[in-house]
């Protein structure tokens, strides 16, 4: 990351510029965009969250993570919980056991930072075991994780819905903005929009939020520490970089961020249940870090990008029409989006191998080193 | 201080732009979308890859079925399309992807969308703005039940429940010496076939020895097989998806393990038995049970000069031609078309969704020649199963090797 000196200030500042060109850019997105669309975008902000805080901790403290889906699935079924509260989940006849502190239904936005908290601190957790793993064994531990919760939270039905899991739409009233009747006051302009626009504003405001705080925490003190312990725990723990409260700091971090994309996909989705968060959501995230660009936060919104479109782009090219009729039915055989998903990754991997954020510096260098 | 001064820059910039971006909520309420005078358009999800891609056939058949009605003209006069998206068997891609044909697509109805986690995500949405939830493909009992709360909603094939209590009560009448093993799905769905089970039982459900439940997510089921055979039960229940119901064939046959199987409709079909029966070498295969509503494409002795198989044949041949018309569900799907076509058509020359519900609600049709003789399509005031008549069958080899199923017994009511 380190530049001659005489180009800092360009790069600060064409850095700063591209920082609001994005800014403005999410803002004034919907008006170009169908309703659809902007729900489809609300995903991929979804996405881009849980990878803001996969890439703190694979990215800039070099730990892998097979398992932040697990941390999605909490933040979700937090969220998805609070939202509903007792009355709501009586509502959909289930019985949660009386010490549970569900509450009596919270308003949707409300459970954001509740659930990043609860998968901040379970992340946390997580962490301290993690401090005797490294690499691939970390990456199992994280795996083992992926592949238990959802399981786990099936098990208290209860509590938790089961198999069904927890369906928000029609149990919660208002409670959940705007999804029965699809229109969303906005007071300070006074203004009503459909409930797709307001999921889209409702999670990029928060990825937006969640970008300044990434920004902040890895531009000073801790953000050093990762990278040293990235680059060499043994250089960084003589350096008197403590390796414990670091690591366990960038997992709870991340975690944080991963259930708040996981409260964030229950709001948008209006129901959470285990098939919602399968493992292949975890080998997923850290693909998208892989794309965006490991250690950098300026790639990682074609990281989301890439998530969301990559299969649904090759979904519509099965549809009639699109391609000549030999390759149209290969496109439909079974087995095929995974092939072509295969190929696609290994390909851009090819092209790009320092991800799309190695692409970007690569395109601006000429701006930023000229000076 | 600078930070926070950017940092203030950055939220204002981002405030004004928004502020005048704000687009004003798209007024939606048209007159039923998705029907114009020459086409209708509808739409639903189906895993077309993953664990439960084996089901990818529920949407196919009923779009060659389609394709067949509108080269002959349409249903008064339109065109059917059928827009169906994959949605990995995952629940959240479901809701996402109804809402997309909903809202994007305009579809006139859901049609055929399959799962039973899948159609009860789903539900509440469409009920909530009065979009049609046609022929869910599940047997789930709410999908018939709950109709009063959920006007927009109908099921279409005999309930899971029903069906199980069908084999109970068969057990009950010629087994009475029967140790019950069960091998479930761990979910909603193999749990009601379990109570179905228990149900048609009766007093007979304490010979249920042992149950072993697999998750969606398994690969392999081999461990349960084995335990499953440690209870030396000499009946054995499968309530699986297809590919676990192969794999408990196979593996019952390689532990030795030699009980009476039953295996749920859903998991039943011809070309799955057939490679379970792994060219006849796998003799555990042979005398299974299981219920039929529909005509079996494997069993070409039975169905050669029959109408309705060669209409069937021919939509395969024509529309789907590298489908493998050995399988059960392209009849199924193409028995759901069917009926939907006829409901269209009893909604009258411009049909609304509500016309259309109501047509749903008072089918009665012995018309529908995918089902096996005898079988009514009929729905009521207070009856939302629209197949509600299955007969049992029986796995059976002749002398060549070659299995087939075999019906057996009357006609059979299922319980609702």
């Amino acid at each position: 990351m380190s530049r001659p000196s005489n180009s800092l200030l360009l790069g600060r500042g064409v850095r700063l510029a591209g920082v609001a060109a994005f800014v403005v850019g999410v803002a004034i997105l919907p008006r170009f965009l169908s309703d659809f669309r902007a729900s489809e975008f609300a995903r991929v902000g979804i996405f881009f969250i849980a990878l803001i805080g996969l890439n703190i901790l694979t990215g800039y403290t070099g730990q892998i993570s097979l398992g932040h889906g697990a941390f999605m699935a909490l933040g979700g079924y937090t969220s998805a919980l609070l939202i509903a509260g007792r009355p709501g989940l009586e509502l959909a006849q289930l019985d949660p056991p009386d010490w549970i502190p569900v509450g009596n239904g919270m308003k949707d936005i409300w459970t954001i930072p509740i659930a990043a908290f609860v998968a901040g601190l379970f992340g946390f957790l997580v962490g301290l075991p993690a401090l005797r793993l490294r690499g691939l064994y970390l990456a199992l531990a994280t795996f083992a994780l992926a592949v238990s919760l959802p399981i786990v939270l099936r098990e208290p039905e209860e509590l938790t819905g089961g198999t069904n899991g927890l369906n928000l739409f029609g149990t919660t009233d208002d409670r959940l903005t705007g999804a029965l009747d699809n229109a969303v006051h906005i007071p300070v302009l006074d203004r009503d929009i459909t409930f797709n626009d307001w999921t889209y504003y409702l999670v990029w405001t928060t990825a937006l939020i969640g970008l300044a705080i990434a920004w902040f925490v890895l531009r000073g003190r801790s953000g050093r520490a990762f990278k040293a312990i990235r680059d060499s725990e043994v250089a960084a723990a003589s350096s008197g970089v403590s390796l414990a409260s670091y690591k366990t700091l960038a997992f709870g971090i991340s975690a944080a961020y991963a259930g708040a994309a996981g409260a964030l996909f229950a709001i948008v989705s209006t129901i959470v249940s285990p098939g919602s968060f399968p493992v292949f959501l975890s080998i997923q995230l850290l693909i998208g870090v892989v794309i965006a660009g490991l250690g950098s936060l300026g790639g990682l919104v074609f990281g989301a990008l890439f998530l969301y479109y990559l299969p649904v782009g090759i979904q519509e090219l099965s549809e009639v029409g699109r391609l000549p009729d030999g390759l149209q039915d290969a496109a439909k055989s079974p087995g095929m989006p995974s092939v072509i998903y295969g190929v696609v990754l290994i390909l851009v991997l090819f092209v790009l191998p320092r991800g799309a954020a190695g692409f970007l510096r690569r395109l601006l260098s000429p701006l930023t080193n000229r000076l | 201080m600078r930070r926070t001064g950017v940092l203030i820059g950055v939220i204002g910039v981002f405030a004004a732009a928004l502020a005048l971006a704000l687009p004003a909520a798209h007024g939606r309420e048209t007159a039923d979308p998705g029907i114009t005078r020459t086409s209708i358009l509808i739409g639903g999800t189906t895993p077309l890859s993953g664990v439960a891609s084996a089901y990818a056939s529920v949407a196919r058949g009923a779009e060659a079925y389609f394709k067949y009605v509108n080269a002959r003209g349409g249903v008064n006069g339109r065109e059917i399309t059928y827009k169906y998206l994959d949605d990995q068997y995952n629940a959240s891609i479901t809701v996402q992807q109804t809402r997309q044909l909903v809202q994007q697509d305009q579809v006139f109805a859901i049609f055929n969308s399959l799962g039973t986690e899948h159609n009860l995500a789903i539900r509440d949405y469409l009920n909530s703005i009065r979009v049609p939830q046609i022929f869910a493909a599940t047997g789930a009992r709410t999908f018939g039940a709950d109709f009063r709360k959920y006007p927009w909603t109908i099921g279409y094939q005999p309930s899971y429940t029903g069906e199980t209590a069908i084999y109970g009560r068969w057990i009950q009448k010629n087994k009475k010496n029967a140790r019950i093993a069960i091998l479930y799905q761990n979910d909603d769905y193999g749990k009601e076939l379990i109570n179905g089970l228990r149900k048609g039982l009766g007093p007979m459900s304490s010979r249920i020895v042992m149950t072993q439940g697999y998750e969606v997510t398994a690969t392999d089921i081999q461990s349960q097989i084995a335990r499953l055979k440690t209870s030396r039960a000499n009946t054995f229940m499968i309530f699986a998806t297809p590919r676990y119901s192969i794999q408990s064939f196979i593996y019952a046959n390689r532990l030795g393990w030699k009980p009476r199987i039953f295996v749920n409709s859903v998991a039943s079909a011809s070309n799955l038995m057939e490679i379970a029966s792994d060219a006849g070498h796998n003799k555990r295969v042979n005398g299974t049970m299981s219920i039929q509503f529909l005509k079996d494409p494997t069993d070409s002795t039975r169905w050669a000069g029959d109408a309705g198989m060669k209409l069937y044949r021919q939509v395969m041949k024509k529309y789907l031609p590298r489908g493998n018309a050995n399988d059960v569900f392209h009849v199924y799907s193409m028995a759901s078309a069917f009926s939907f076509v006829e409901a269209l058509r009893k909604a009258g020359k411009n049909p609304t969704r509500s016309g259309v519900m109501a047509a749903l609600a008072k089918l009665d049709s012995k018309k529908n020649p995918f089902l096996i003789p005898g079988v009514t399509v009929k729905t009521g005031r207070a009856d939302r199963f629209p197949i509600e008549q299955v007969q049992l069958t029986r796995w059976t080899v002749n002398r060549k090797g070659d299995g087939r199923w075999v019906r057996f017994g009357p006609l059979q009511r299922v319980p609702s």
